[in-house]
């Protein structure tokens, strides 16, 4: 009754109008990561971070240098615009050879560094952008248009208008539109592709910037963490768009400024980004092709299979192995707690890292929602033990409903292939935060989940830092010995060949939804249990506990360790979360250091360290 | 007559699978020559490093006695050499004009690419009030004119064609190659490779049969033609 009232009520037009204005800029966003899917086969996850360094640009311009608004515009497309083709060339490029998914989590990692080099350079809190657009409004219909829409969707406008002019009048945007067709014949008509490439990196970029400025403009106030929730917003608008489709990206990004304005009219700001995911969902289940498709798919590509460069996996010697095991037995007896508690931590990453690279290495589903399934485990067991349930069958219970719900969710994703599944499985990770942020009946909502009863075993509580420490690391070895038995099995077998050729597979007689199903069902139980006692560990989560970054630091151990090495996962995961704890700088510049080392991984050492299993 | 184009012992690999053994031929001047073999047997893998998409192992390509063996594609187009790929890979989605003026890209000669734009629609009248369309709307046939208008608008010396024939029907199959001949008349020299024997050798100067990677035959087109080797393997039902 009450969302019938307000979806009379409600001011239709006004909301369409800021949906519009939101849905321009969303063009914006998306027409660059269009063009960039169309040369380079791509999904730029540092299409965002472009957009923040637009907007800060536009503030150094209009606040900093008093400049008028329309110099800070071309400032801020060739700034941007040379960050853009900065990144193809320093990040991408050198990939050349490397398998399609190599150069998406270079991108993931020019993202972390770049945002971290602008928390660093403007510090990492919002700033007021003040612009000096007068704040007059006509009346229109029941609605009102102001001077801030028109100047927005203007500079959207004329912004598309001169992308169209190149791509349609120029000689090099004719051969950006034939090496999006196909890059080959391209080549032999004496196209250049690494300049088309620079220049399409070049044009996104400053395009994205413009973007970054015009929100800012429209909110009066930027945000350095507001990069991965645009570039999602730009990739959920090529989704509907159709990928590489230019004028479809333009429609997705209104059609999705559109549908989010009218539900945050229906249902209030803090489902916003709820709507994106949902929407990306149901256009990954039903119209893969985006809404825009005639017929043809585009060609299915195999990502995974070449990514897991086919190189030997070393295999520690079983002596090593015990005598690692047995220091890491001993360590608590230094009696240095600060080291005691940091590779706890690590262990407790290393048991996310097992899970990940089981579901992405061995099964070959590159998953970059992997936080979903720890924060599962983590509020499964933190709520009912606050409720009075005892920790340990918490933490089982945790492990079991991150499997259960993971697998579930999961599902719909499994006959989506390359790209497809890390959007997917990154839509999963939001929906699954988001549902926690908003469910508060349940969840506490923002609040998060205080005063989570400790670690315990059977009733006996786990005293002190040496007594957990003890217990995740018997927790860690325990799953990656189960791991290794699995791998050696028959299941194991089958995993790998679903991820070489699940078409193949197929016609062997192989279930694969089954398999992927069995695989996600074990890696969802690890991962629960993993964020069930590290909730039990740090007594408090929220729905921000489990977030994207997470997601991607836990792919970036597995990466390291090597992609479906399970000895690799755990290498992998001390590297990573107890390296930086160990040093303060590196602390401190986490994020520079994880996007760094992802970078550097991928360009020199795409098998990981221990090679890929 | 002058060598254009040679190959000199070149070893081609994918991986560790070794696909050209010491492969060595020579198209000389204002010429048709034809590279004739079955399936797998390495035709594409020669085009490939002819025009720098599949860098050698060993051995050397030289155009007008310069090398260019291993320089990145679009070099090799400046150097004269026009491409024909194999199933024509069109831009689909480009107009017929713009699929010409692709052809053209690595030229800078405003005038000239003009006067080529007429030459080449007088060669391919048909194409003339199809200018507008999307190339990839086009029948088989059409867009094998496109794509061999396209090689010509590079004004190239060599045009390199890769099964031209593949897939039309007997009608455009002649028509496909009448143009070679007139192409060739023009004084461009043609590298082609085909499947189809006696189409190819009846319009070719010059031919080579390659097996499984390695040169087991060659010799003046009407020597080919009577060859019984050639005859057994290749000409079996299609000749007569
Ligand atoms: N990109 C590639 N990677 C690995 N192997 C390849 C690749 N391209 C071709 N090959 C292999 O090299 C061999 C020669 O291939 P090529 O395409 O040159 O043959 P072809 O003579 O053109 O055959 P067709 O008449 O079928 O076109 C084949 O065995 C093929 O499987
Ligand atoms: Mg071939």
């Amino acid at each position: 009754m009450e969302f019938l009232s307000s979806l009379i009520s409600m001011p239709w037009l006004d909301y369409s109008i800021s949906g519009l204005v939101i849905g321009s800029i969303y063009a914006l966003m998306a027409v660059g990561l269009a063009l960039i899917f169309g040369v380079a086969n791509l999904i730029n996850f540092a299409h965002g971070a472009v957009f923040t360094v637009g907007a800060y640009i536009g503030w150094t311009c209009l606040v900093g240098l008093g400049l008028p608004l329309g110099v800070t515009i071309v400032a801020v497309a060739a700034v941007s615009g040379g960050v853009g083709a900065l990144i193809e060339w320093l990040a991408i490029r050198p990939l050349n050879r490397q398998s399609r998914i190599a150069p998406l989590l270079a991108t993931i990692g020019v993202a972390l560094m770049l945002d971290q080099i602008i928390h660093i350079v403007f510090s990492p809190t919002p700033r007021a952008l003040p612009a000096n657009i007068p704040d007059w409004r006509i009346a229109v219909g029941n609605g009102t248009i102001g001077a801030i829409d028109i100047t927005i969707f203007a500079t959207a406008v004329i912004s598309a208008a001169a992308l169209y002019a190149f791509l349609f009048r120029t000689k090099l945007g004719m051969a950006v539109r034939a090496t999006a067709q196909d890059d080959d014949a391209a080549k032999q008509m004496g196209v250049n592709i690494n300049a088309v490439n620079m220049t399409v990196f070049g044009i996104a970029g400053a395009l994205g910037g413009i973007a970054g400025l015009l929100v800012g403009l429209y909110y009066n106030s930027i945000d350095p963490n507001a990069s991965f929730q645009m570039m999602l917003k730009g990739m959920v608008a090529i989704v509907i768009g159709g990928m590489a489709n230019v004028p479809g990206a333009i429609g997705g990004g209104l059609i999705l400024g559109l549908i989010e304005s009218w539900g945050i009219g229906l249902f209030g700001a803090s489902y916003r980004n709820l709507f994106a995911f949902v929407l990306l969902l149901v256009m990954l289940l039903f119209r893969p092709n985006g809404i825009f498709a005639r017929g043809k798919e585009r060609a299915a590509e195999p990502m995974t299979g070449t990514f897991v460069t086919q190189t030997k996996a070393i295999t520690l010697p079983r002596p090593l192995i015990w005598v690692l095991i047995g220091v890491a037995v001993i360590l608590p007896m230094a009696n240095m707690p600060y080291i005691t508690q940091v590779m706890t931590n690590a262990y407790l990453y290393g048991l996310a890292a097992l899970a990940l690279t089981l579901v992405s290495g061995t099964v070959g589903l590159v998953s970059i929602g992997h936080a979903a399934l720890v924060a599962i485990g983590a509020y499964a067991s933190a709520l009912l033990t606050t409720k009075g349930l005892p920790v340990s069958l918490g933490i089982v219970i945790g492990g079991a409903a991150a499997a259960l719900i993971g697998t579930a969710l999961a599902y719909p994703a499994f006959r989506l292939r390359g790209h497809y599944v890390a959007i997917g499985t990154l839509a999963l990770g939001e929906i699954v935060a988001l549902v926690i942020l908003n469910w508060e009946g349940v969840t506490n909502g923002a609040l998060g989940v205080f005063a989570i009863p400790p670690l315990e075993i059977f009733g006996l509580p786990l005293y002190g830092t040496k007594a957990s420490y003890w217990f995740v690391l018997a927790l860690m070895l325990g799953m990656a010995g189960l791991q290794v038995r699995l791998l050696k099995s028959h299941l194991g077998r089958t995993w790998k060949a679903i991820r070489e050729d699940t078409v193949a597979a197929e016609t062997y007689g192989v279930s694969s939804n089954y398999y992927k199903g069995l695989a996600f069902g074990f890696a969802g139980f690890t991962a629960g249990i993993a964020g069930a006692v590290t909730a039990h560990q740090w007594s408090f989560i929220n729905y921000d506990s489990f977030n994207l970054l997470f997601s991607v630091l836990i792919l970036t151990m597995a990466i390291l360790g090597g992609l479906g090495n399970v000895s690799g996962a755990i290498l992998g995961a001390i590297l990573v979360a107890a390296l930086p704890e160990m040093f303060r700088t590196l602390a401190e510049y986490r994020m520079l250091f994880y996007g760094a080392a992802l970078v550097i991984l991928i360009r020199f050492r795409p098998q990981g360290l221990l090679g890929s299993g | 007559m002058k060598p254009l184009l040679q190959l000199e012992n070149v070893n081609s690999f994918y991986g560790p699978v070794q696909v050209h053994f010491d492969l060595s031929l020579t198209v000389p001047e204002n010429a048709i020559v034809c590279l004739l073999g079955g399936n797998a047997s390495g035709k594409s893998t020669t085009m490939k490093t002819i025009l720098g998409l599949q860098v050698p192992k060993s051995g050397k390509v030289t155009m007008e006695g310069r090398d260019i063996t291993g320089l990145p594609t679009p070099e090799i187009v400046r150097a004269g050499i026009a491409t024909v790929p194999e199933a024509r890979r069109l831009f689909g989605d480009m107009t017929v004009r713009e699929n010409l003026l692709m052809g053209a890209y690595a030229r800078s000669d405003k005038p000239g690419i003009d006067e080529d734009y007429e030459k080449v629609l007088d060669l391919f009248p048909r194409l003339k009030q199809r200018l507008g369309q999307k190339a990839g709307t086009m029948s088989g046939g059409e867009q094998q004119m496109v794509a061999m208008a396209r090689a010509l608008m590079a004004r190239p010396k060599l045009i390199c064609m890769d099964e031209p024939t593949m897939g039309l029907s007997p009608l455009f199959v002649d028509r496909v190659l009448e143009l070679i001949a007139t192409v060739r008349q023009t004084g461009v020299s043609v590298f082609m490779v085909e499947q189809n024997a006696s189409m190819a050798l009846s319009i070719a100067d010059y031919g080579y049969v390659l097996q499984t990677g390695r040169i087991v035959l060659e010799g003046p087109a009407g020597d080919l033609l009577a060859d019984p080797r050639i005859r057994s393997a290749y000409l079996g039902d299609t000749a007569a």
